[in-house]
């Protein structure tokens, strides 16, 4: 019976809704953009002279390489989020990258020209200080790893441990560095802070302990910050307090040389940490004896050390950001200076003598919206007449990456902060002038037949005009090589398309880690299809039209994006509201800007004074067609955004119609409120939610822009099912606090938000989080761990009003007095999920699909009557007449869903879709690691031609037919004109 | 009327916002490995396999590739020979996955038990507990590429005329346009031996011949087009064999 029921549904399955990508339509509408993060670790892959590698382990936990000619990626490798992927060393030696994963956890070798794994290894446990590459007579053969209490030595060939020996006297003394100087033996560093620095020489090839001192360095509180090695073996320190530099021989000297920093007439800038960086080009090598020195944000120094003495090569002041870089057997120092507010030069200069290097100084731009730069990544090489040219790779403040070629020139960029998007929206496009001025002539008054008439004929010339300048444009485009046609897309040109698939993506990006500045952005991103389909995989992507960095958001902010007023209203320009929250103190302040052109409005939003608990958008406009923003502040008090006139008598007008909910997860308060005339509020419900036994995780209305065309559904004896259709149904989300899996559990709780009354409550147990919810029409779909079975599951609420509609004209909370019937049925789904959401079309007749990110980088598109609880178990000749499936426990995952082929994306967080023009069409965009945008057709392309529509094969026919006709009629008459001879 | 709609509008765009605050502890509290270890805790195991796939170079997938252990609780990554490890998993059940945008591998679920020892088996949802035995340490082969695209229909002429429909109109219209040609019915020899084959084909003079009892049945019941025209046109030219 099961198999024949399976049959039946892979019957079904096959035949009814055969939703895929056909292969010719790759990268058509769809595109994918790929990042990697901001860089934490870079290197140019240096072993092949004609390398066009960069390597780069990220703050997101991505070790990649990239194409420095186009700045596409070669290979990525994504590792699990939070600390125990998290990439904490990052040596190149040749073909080999070594990373130390995990805090010391893990250690992994690549080969950097295939992307696979050489090896890995499980360190042992301990906190990670240090790793370095250990080099014996030119060669480095392995690598040494320093922890906590340990250090251990690996070959580089296999990962093999060679020798592992436990530290000396690690309780007190805090190991922090290694030092090879290539002559098989390993030097480690440590300190016990404000007392003394030791050294403990380690012998490479077993492990032994050659030598072991202490020197007297009571001003030293952390080596990793304020020391390097330099030269043979000198170890020297920069001291802020004392003003001093210190140096000290590691072989000979037990006691450190102090050298005031005012006998070289240098001084460091108050409140700043100087900064060494030493260069050590190969580590079968010594470091050189040159070093920089960083004395404040903008002075950098070039010094060197030889036999004792210091001597200042170089300052450089005004100086950004300094750094090394190697070519052959040159090093040349990079520095980058500011030249005027909005641009800056860089140039190379010999590292050995500090002398400034002929063509190498070039300058860029900074675009005041993209930051300062933050640090630079020099690819030195070398000419064929031997002298030292370069490109550079610069990161600024907001994590975009920047390839610079010699002259100036930009070989790429790359948005990386477009990893980390929090929050997005799909803006329409505004008309044309042409399309305004024709939409313009339907709104206005009726002013005389003859006026009337005069006004359609000009507007229609105004179009016949526009379609001819078309025309030429494509006939001069035509002319020209294919190569130089480029679909230029630009602020001038933007206008929508006649269905409405072209929309501007305004995308807000965040990054609040540990380790930098908060950095927001908002990016707008058009989703341009790609002109170019002959290259199908490698399709163009979205471009980015206009981005604006915000650099006061506190660190640990939360966004939420608002449209005020869209396109729709000509004169008066779109409007987005960014509110910034700052989640420790509730304080909140608004960004207003124009969506489609970036620009930061004149509107003053409101001083917000009081921390934000809630914020609602009003379906009320003011005079100038812009929603009504509400913010409830913790005084239970309404601020109004815009606060015009107008605005505010509308709100007393219908203030008692208002409604909002607020939570309080800490204390498991639900409560709603009500709005009153004075703008202050009442509470007119509350639920509570005991903490102690369970949490809430999500509440989750509807989407407003969500539109049902069907009230019911028509059942196979041909009666209606009507829909529960409440528009302020609210689902609750809870999971158990006891996280044992014999008791922990899901629940659900179905809330009225006018009301307060609790419309459903239903308990998953056995069953864990994350719980990924969809709440749309009249149903949730949710999916959470099934601790017992250990699998994940679907599970679908549906609520129906019955056969009869209570109020067919309106719906109303307060006036509904039968509770809804509910169904439920649950599904296993044999992958976890990492984000979900449905698609949305303009009228809401086409079918629903879920869209689910899956961690495998496939986005699925499920469609809905699979998950309909309505599924009977034995199928009868009315659930056949319905087209229902009949009940299956599993969810298949056919590949044929994936709406994105192979076009993995990484890391999803959200998938957002938005209605378009065309009823059949869903825009997609999912985000996370990567951006995809695509569309979807859940109920296939219903109201246009397919794109395969066969204009030859049908006029073909036609014409086929109508010669044929000719010929016969012209036999019919010969017959004829026969027959009457005869 | 006007009253009531306005009300109702502004019931249905109730607020449906979450407070912010919270889609965050949701992250938070998100895949809780840590949560889930045994209560002895500290042992960590690895797991151990290799992925093939038939007649393709390593290097050509192995950097696009990755293993997901339980979605992505535990990530490891291919080696340079397709082999695999899985460091630092505590013991439990474990769904082994190895993901490629372009081929297909069979998942795998292990099991570790507390004392680390190993046992693979196939992933069964249904009937978690059922045990069907795979080769530990995993030997996963892929079982061909993806398949991502629909196959368009296309239309060509072959595919028109290859339709059996057609052929059975075209080969016996072609047979009798084109026999008389080849065959010389002036000859003598030629007509008496074809005499003899029709005698042949109907020994019994008397009995109703087959295509016209069918013709007659077919036009009879079914007024198809298609039929009708295909019988007209075996109908057709016997009338003239007859006569002859």
């Amino acid at each position: 019976m099961a198999k024949l029921i399976f049959l039946w549904l892979k019957c079904l399955v096959s035949c009814c809704i055969v939703e895929a990508v056909f292969e010719d339509q790759v990268g058509k509408f769809d595109w994918r953009q790929q990042y990697v993060g901001k860089i934490r670790f870079s290197h140019f892959d240096s072993h092949v002279q004609s390398s066009k590698k960069v390597l780069m382990a990220t703050e997101k936990n991505v070790f990649a390489a990239l194409n420095t000619r186009t700045g596409e990626l070669f290979w990525r490798h994504v590792d699990k989020t939070g600390p125990e992927g998290n990439i904490d060393a990052f040596l190149l030696h040749g073909q080999d990258a070594l990373l130390v994963v995990g805090n010391g956890r893990l250690l992994r070798s690549w080969d950097i020209s295939v992307g696979g794994l050489n090896w890995e290894v499980v360190l042992d446990s301990g906190s990670f200080q240090s790793a370095c590459l250990i080099g014996q007579q030119d060669t480095v053969k392995h690598v040494a790893v320093l922890k906590k209490t340990v250090i251990s030595v690996h070959y580089l060939s296999n990962g093999h441990q060679k020798w592992i020996e436990n530290l000396p006297e690690s309780e007190n003394i805090d190991y922090q560095a290694l030092y090879s100087g290539g002559n098989g033996e390993v030097y480690v560093l440590g300190i016990v802070p404000h007392s003394h620095i030791a050294i403990v020489v380690y012998s490479m090839e077993d492990g032994e302990i050659i030598k072991q001192t202490s020197v007297e360095a009571p001003w030293l509180s952390n080596i990793q910050t304020s020391c390097a090695v330099v030269g043979q073996g000198m170890i020297t320190c920069v001291d802020s307090l004392t003003m001093s530099l210190y140096t000290l021989d590691m072989h000979t000297q037990s006691k450190m040389t102090q050298i005031p920093l005012q006998s070289l007439g240098l001084e460091v800038t108050p409140h700043f940490h100087p900064v060494l960086v030493s260069h050590q080009p190969n580590a079968a090598h010594q470091p050189l004896s040159e070093f920089l020195l960083q004395l404040g944000p903008e002075h950098h120094l070039l010094l060197q050390l030889n036999s004792g003495q210091m001597v200042v090569l170089r300052d450089f002041k005004p100086a950004l950001l300094a750094s090394f870089a190697t070519a052959g057997e040159k090093t040349v120092t990079a520095v980058m200076s500011p030249k005027n507010k909005t641009a800056c030069s860089l140039s190379l200069f010999n590292a050995e003598t500090g002398r400034r290097l002929l063509d190498t100084t070039q300058f860029l731009s900074i675009d005041p919206n993209v930051g300062k730069p933050e640090s630079i990544y020099v690819q030195a090489f070398l000419k064929k007449d031997d002298s030292v040219s370069y490109r550079v790779l610069v990161q600024t403040e907001d994590h975009t990456l920047t390839f610079i070629h010699l002259p100036g020139r930009v070989m790429w960029t790359r948005e990386e902060a477009l990893s980390e998007v929090v929050t997005m929206e799909m803006v329409e496009l505004p008309l044309t002038g042409t399309q305004a001025e024709l939409e313009g002539e339907f709104g206005k008054k009726a002013d005389g037949l003859l006026s009337m008439v005069l006004k359609r004929l000009s507007s229609q010339l105004i179009l016949l005009q526009a379609w001819v300048s078309h025309l030429w444009k494509l006939f001069y485009d035509a002319r020209k090589p294919r190569s130089q046609v480029k679909n230029e897309i630009s602020i001038e040109n933007l206008s929508r398309d006649e269905f409405n698939l072209q929309k501007m993506m305004v995308m807000v990006t965040a990054s609040g880690k540990l380790y930098c500045l908060t950095v927001v952005k908002i990016l707008s991103l058009l989703n341009f299809p790609s002109p170019s389909k002959l290259f199908g995989i490698d399709s163009k992507t979205g471009s980015i039209l206009w981005k604006q960095y915000l650099n006061n958001v506190p660190s640990n902010a939360a966004f939420k994006l608002m449209v005020q007023r869209t396109t729709a209203h000509f004169p008066h320009p779109p409007q987005c509201t960014l509110l910034i929250k700052d989640k420790d103190t509730g304080l909140a302040t608004l960004h207003v800007f124009n969506p489609i052109f970036g620009k930061k409005s004149h509107i003053t939003p409101p001083a917000l004074t009081q921390p934000i608990l809630q914020s609602l958008m009003l379906p009320l406009m003011d005079q100038d067609y812009a929603k009504v923003l509400l913010l409830i502040d913790d005084q239970y008090k309404v601020t109004a955004f815009p606060s015009s006139k107008n605005v505010l008598q509308q709100l007393q007008e219908t203030a008692s119609f208002i409604f909002f909910y607020l939570m309080d997860s800490s204390q498991g308060r639900l409560s709603g409120y009500r709005l009153r005339m004075d703008l202050s509020t009442e509470q007119i419900w509350e639920v509570i939610i005991p903490t102690e036994i369970q949490k809430v995780v999500t509440v989750k209305g509807k989407r407003s822009n969500e539109h049902v065309h069907s009230q019911g559904r028509v059942m196979g004896d041909r009666s209606v099912l009507y829909k529960y259709l409440n528009p302020n149904l609210l689902a609750v989300v809870t999971e158990s606090t006891d996280v044992h899996q014999e008791r922990s559990f899901i629940g659900i709780l179905l809330i009225d938000g006018v009301t307060g009354r609790i419309i459903h409550e239903a308990v998953q147990r056995k069953a864990k989080g994350p719980v990924h919810v969809v709440h749309s029409e009249n149903w949730v779909v949710y999916e959470y761990w099934s601790t017992k079975s250990r699998r994940n599951e679907f599970s679908v609420i549906e609520l129906y009003e019955g056969m009869e509609l209570y109020n067919s004209t309106v719906f109303s909370s307060l006036d509904r007095p039968h509770a809804p019937h509910v169904l439920q049925q649950s599904y296993i789904f044999p992958s976890a999920i990492s984000a979900m959401e449905a698609t949305l079309t303009e009228k809401g007749i086409t079918s629903r699909h879920l869209l689910i990110g899956l961690p495998s980088g496939g986005i699925l598109s499920l469609p809905k009557m699979f998950l309909d609880p309505r599924r009977p178990e034995i199928v009868s000749e009315q659930s056949r007449e319905e087209n229902l499936i009949p009940y299956a426990p599993e969810l298949l995952i056919r590949t044929e869903w994936f709406i994105n082929y192979n076009q993995s994306v990484s890391r999803v967080r959200g998938i957002h879709t938005a209605p378009s023009g065309l009823e059949s069409t869903c825009l997609v965009v999912a985000y996370g690691l990567d951006i995809y945008q695509t569309r979807v057709y859940p109920s296939k392309q219903f109201d246009v031609l397919k794109d395969d529509y066969d204009y030859m094969l049908i006029s073909s026919v036609l014409f086929a037919l109508f010669f044929a006709t000719m010929i016969s009629k012209r036999l019919a008459e010969v017959k004829l004109l026969n027959r009457a001879w005869r | 009327m006007m009253h009531i709609s306005s009300i109702l509008l502004f019931i249905m765009y109730f607020a449906a916002l979450v407070a912010v605050s919270w889609c965050f502890t949701d992250m938070e509290t998100g895949p809780g490995a840590a949560l889930f270890s045994p209560p002895n805790g500290g042992d960590r195991f690895k797991i151990e396999g290799r992925a093939i796939v038939p007649g393709l170079k390593t290097q050509d997938w192995v950097s696009s590739a990755r293993v997901l252990v339980e979605g992505e609780e535990y990530v490891g990554f291919l080696r340079t020979d397709g082999s695999f490890t899985v460091n630092d998993v505590p013991s439990g059940s474990y769904v082994v996955e190895i993901v490629s945008p372009t081929f297909r591998f069979e998942p795998v679920r292990v099991d570790i038990t507390s004392k680390g020892k190993m046992r693979a088996r196939l992933v069964n949802y249904i009937k978690t507990s059922e045990v069907i035995r795979q080769p530990y340490p995993l030997q996963i082969r892929a079982s061909g590429p993806h398949s991502y695209f629909m196959k368009r229909e296309t239309w060509g002429w072959t595919d028109f005329l290859m339709n059996p429909m057609v052929m059975m109109m075209v080969l016996p219209l072609l047979i009798i346009v084109l026999l008389p040609k080849v065959v010389n019915t002036n000859d003598p020899e030629m007509r008496k031996e074809m005499e003899q084959s029709m005698n042949m084909l109907s020994p019994n003079p008397e009995l109703p011949d087959v295509s016209e009892l069918m013709t007659k049945l077919f036009s009879g019941s079914k007024g198809s087009s298609k039929t009708s025209s295909s019988s007209s046109s075996s109908k057709g030219p016997r009338p003239a064999v007859k006569r002859r």
